[in-house]
């Protein structure tokens, strides 16, 4: 018996607490569900078209809750299906995680609603600070999650950080488009971001194995 | 000094199953049997002898209930189970610590 087989033990108990803190429920199909959403609502909100600024607001807002309830449908049929509580500690985590940021971007959008006369140059602001927020909170949760979730929080940032940097720009030169072409920008990011994500999810879903 | 030591590492706790199943259940409130079986990859029978020991102990706390009209037995740390599984990382990191020196 020597130090380092006392200081690997350790390890090991270390590596096992910090990995079964994970939140480990399927994610590839909340990930494709959510970029269809967001695809749809995308080509919706351009068709329609929806011009205003507080419906634009609202209806991104109904689409952020159609999202958030197909997830967490989808998340409660698992845990039925495999005999668990839904509320399990990693779960738990996962959420309160999301909480700040989402909680954030909800009065941005609670804003935009409750607002009749929405400034053109204060609209183009939305998505992308959506965009950052959201991303802030993927990020967050990526503490208590794998595969990649923090490197997709940081995408939605970056883009984010981008966009908002050149439609700044735009509203300064005074050629900012029209508000229809933000549901462009909000079904390309949030539904196909999301979209791309389940696919590489659903890729690289470990098997399960049997053991013996 | 470090035979001493080393005879104060608690035996039901040393076994790496064991340990592995005290390890997860000291970092989740509750977990039930299928989740714990998932995360340490073992199987049914191995599992549930290595509970059982745990439980006669008094280290591992089991509860029954019905989830979705099906039953769910979930498994936590009991207080001593907690304080004992603290008294062994101390002597793992005491064993590391008089190695050192």
């Amino acid at each position: 018996m020597d130090a380092d087989w006392a200081a690997q033990r350790l390890g090991e108990i270390r590596t096992l607490m910090e990995r079964s803190a994970l939140y480990r429920r399927a994610l590839a199909p909340t990930m494709t569900g959510t970029g269809v959403i967001g695809i749809l609502a995308g080509l919706i909100g351009w068709t329609l078209p929806i011009e205003s600024g507080s419906g634009f607001c609202f209806f991104w807002m109904t689409t952020g809750v159609i999202a958030l309830l197909f997830s967490f449908f989808l998340i409660r049929r698992q845990a039925w299906k495999d005999n668990e509580p839904m509320w399990s500690s990693p779960t738990r985590r996962v959420f309160q995680a999301l909480c700040p940021a989402l909680f954030a971007g909800g009065v941005i959008g609670f804003l935009g609603v409750s607002m009749s006369e929405l400034d053109k140059t204060f609209l183009w602001k939305v998505p992308p600070l959506w965009m950052m927020f959201y991303g802030c909170a993927l990020f967050s949760a990526g503490f208590f999650m794998h595969r990649g979730i923090k490197l997709f929080g940081t995408l939605f940032v970056l883009c984010g950080v981008i966009s908002i940097y050149h439609f700044t720009r735009e509203s300064v030169e005074g050629s900012l488009p029209r508000i229809v072409h933000a549901h462009i920008v909000m079904g390309a990011s949030f539904g196909i971001l999301h979209l791309f994500y389940g696919i590489y999810l659903f890729l690289t879903e470990p098997q399960p194995t049997n053991q013996p | 000094m470090k035979t001493e030591t080393f005879n104060q590492l608690d035996k039901v706790i040393h076994e790496k199953g064991r340990m592995a199943i005290m390890t997860v259940l000291a970092s989740n409130p509750e977990m039930s049997f299928k989740e714990l079986k998932e995360m340490l990859g073992m199987t049914d029978g191995n599992l549930s002898v290595h509970i059982r020991t745990l439980q006669q102990a008094g280290y591992v706390a089991v509860s029954k209930t019905f989830v979705n009209n099906r039953p769910h037995t979930s498994y936590r740390l009991t207080k001593e189970g907690t304080r004992s599984f603290e008294d062994y990382i101390n002597v793992l990191e005491e064993i590391v610590r008089l190695n050192r020196e």
